[in-house]
């Protein structure tokens, strides 16, 4: 099953070639023989999922589907609350995130007969590029032993590439959806702010924080946001647009669709090998349609620091608690990150968010008068090896991982849909990818390139060879 | 250089980076302009629906 996909298998469901329990007993097997190297999962909910797929089988046998994910084991972020699970978020707390509310876009998707394996490691309160973990042991990449899976959704990642569930939920406030999926070889959508819910989730930024699908396509991926998104009573920020059928155009193709190379930013300082990859794909996608043309966009470094600093001054504040009471619980890292975030004044903090709003209408204004979707790399140099990581004082590992983090975050503040599209593999043997940018709410013109550039470049086909 | 040095030279120059920018704010920005540039650039709000 390692070589199907999320849509493949609630297909082989629903036509019967396929039972859940069969599915989750499957995905079960992966998770027991190669989780001790991955670390994908904080919590293997090993009865429940199989409890649910019975239950899930029992409903088929009677016709009584429950929706499109009907079946399929799907992976939640441990920052997500789920109903007799504890959230640890990382920490070293099992229970450190206790909530009344549950995890929304969680919900929704186990609502559609999605069945949860559990909880996946992630960096410890979701602050990281990186994907390690002192409490919970880093999550390795699938596709290299010992080198960074990406963060901070690190489990969903990996654990996506590694076939122990076939979609995850992760979170991403900087990237932290798009680098795990750029890093692991799938497919990973930040969409809109205020497209899904964020309610029931561990905040890490209130005005940066987004929940997001990653799945191995483009399909799979419109399918759990099709479920996935939508006002939310429990979530004020969610906005009310309608949620159109995400899957309903990936096959409409891309001929015309004005495709922007950035000139300045996201290419400066990239690695050869992955930007190489970005402009190859460029190409394919012209092949297939699209017209690309390069295109000087509004200075990103400054909503780079904008974001920067109100992610710092939020998270601080958030928490605090387990700061002032708790410090040696966390990592240097982490502490050092928070420490940051205490000392920024309230005036900076205001100032960074009406900056904000300026800079994103002069970006939307400027740049999709001029193009349809920006294409950029998503990391700027390869995995690293996790050894040389651990190597860093926590000063030049935070320094490291901003840079690292750097392609994505001015999305974050933009408020803007990206997602992160695999594009080939470095001769290393580790995946590259690239990511598109969308106009507000344009998630499904993203998802009809990536679709389009999936089924010609065929790189979803591979998959690692665990070792 | 010390971590709490560090976080000194990392605290001004986020500082100055606001100076920057936010000199010339108009008095009618705030943060709630944010939301409604999404809602209001939205592609279906400019050309019309075009996906799916």
């Amino acid at each position: 099953m390692a070589d199907e996909s999320l849509s493949g298998l609630a297909a082989d469901i629903r036509a019967g070639r396929m039972s859940p329990v069969e599915a989750v007993e499957r995905c079960l097997a992966r998770i027991h023989k190669w989780d001790g190297r991955i670390r994908a999962f904080i919590r293997l909910d090993e009865e429940g999922a199989l409890q649910a797929a019975r239950a899930s089988e029992a409903d088929a046998a009677a016709g009584r589907w429950r929706g499109p994910l009907h079946g399929v084991p799907l992976g939640f972020k441990d920052l997500c609350h789920l109903p007799g699970l504890p959230t640890s978020c990382g920490t070293r707390t099992p229970e450190y995130f206790v909530s009344s509310q549950e995890c929304s876009a969680s919900r929704r998707l186990v609502d559609a007969g999605g069945i949860s394996m559990g909880k996946l490691n992630m960096t410890e309160l979701a602050m990281g590029a990186y994907g390690d973990n002192a409490h919970h042991g880093d999550v390795d990449n699938p596709w290299r032993a010992g080198h960074a899976s990406g963060g901070s959704s690190s489990g969903s990642g990996a654990g996506v590439a590694a076939g122990f569930f076939m979609g995850a939920v992760g979170s991403d406030t900087g990237g932290s959806i798009r680098l795990p999926a750029g890093c692991c070889g799938v497919v990973g959508l930040k969409p809109t702010y205020g497209r899904v819910s964020r309610a029931g989730a561990m905040v890490l930024s209130w005005s940066m924080d987004h929940l997001g699908p990653l799945a191995w396509t483009a399909r799979d991926v419109a399918m759990m946001l099709n479920v996935m998104a939508g006002t939310d009573a429990a979530d004020a920020t969610t906005s009310r647009r309608p949620v159109p059928d995400y899957t309903a155009g990936l096959e409409g193709g891309i001929k015309g669709v004005r495709i922007g190379l950035p000139e300045n930013y996201f290419f400066e300082g990239v690695d050869g090998e992955i930007a190489a990859g970005v402009r190859q794909a460029a190409r394919q996608l012209e092949g297939l349609g699209a017209r690309v043309s390069e295109i000087r966009l509004p200075d990103p470094t400054a909503m780079t620091d904008v974001s920067m600093l109100i992610t710092r001054s939020e998270a601080s504040a958030i928490h605090a608690r387990v700061f002032r009471e708790r410090p040696q619980d966390l990592q240097p890292v982490v502490r050092a990150r928070l420490q940051v975030g205490f000392g920024i004044s309230a005036y900076d903090y205001l100032q960074a968010l009406r900056l904000r709003a300026r800079l994103t209408r002069a970006f939307v204004r400027e740049v999709f008068a001029e193009v349809d979707a920006l294409l950029t790399p998503v990391i700027p140099e390869p995995q690293p090896a996790l050894a040389a990581l651990k190597a860093l004082t926590a000063e030049e590992f935070n320094a490291r991982a901003g840079r690292f983090s750097r392609l994505t975050r001015p999305f974050n503040g933009l408020g803007l849909p990206a997602i992160s599209v695999p594009c080939g593999f470095t001769a290393a043997g580790l995946p590259l990818g690239f990511q598109a940018v969308g106009r507000p709410f344009d998630e499904a013109l993203l998802l009809r390139l990536a679709h389009t550039y999936q089924e010609s470049a065929g790189w979803h086909h591979k998959r690692p060879q665990l070792a | 250089m010390t971590e709490a040095r560090g976080r000194q030279v990392e605290l001004a120059s986020m500082a100055g980076i606001i100076e920057r920018l936010a000199g010339d704010l108009a008095l009618s920005e705030e943060p709630a302009r944010f939301i409604a540039a999404l809602e209001g650039s939205a592609a279906d709000e400019i050309d019309g629906p075009k996906n799916g």
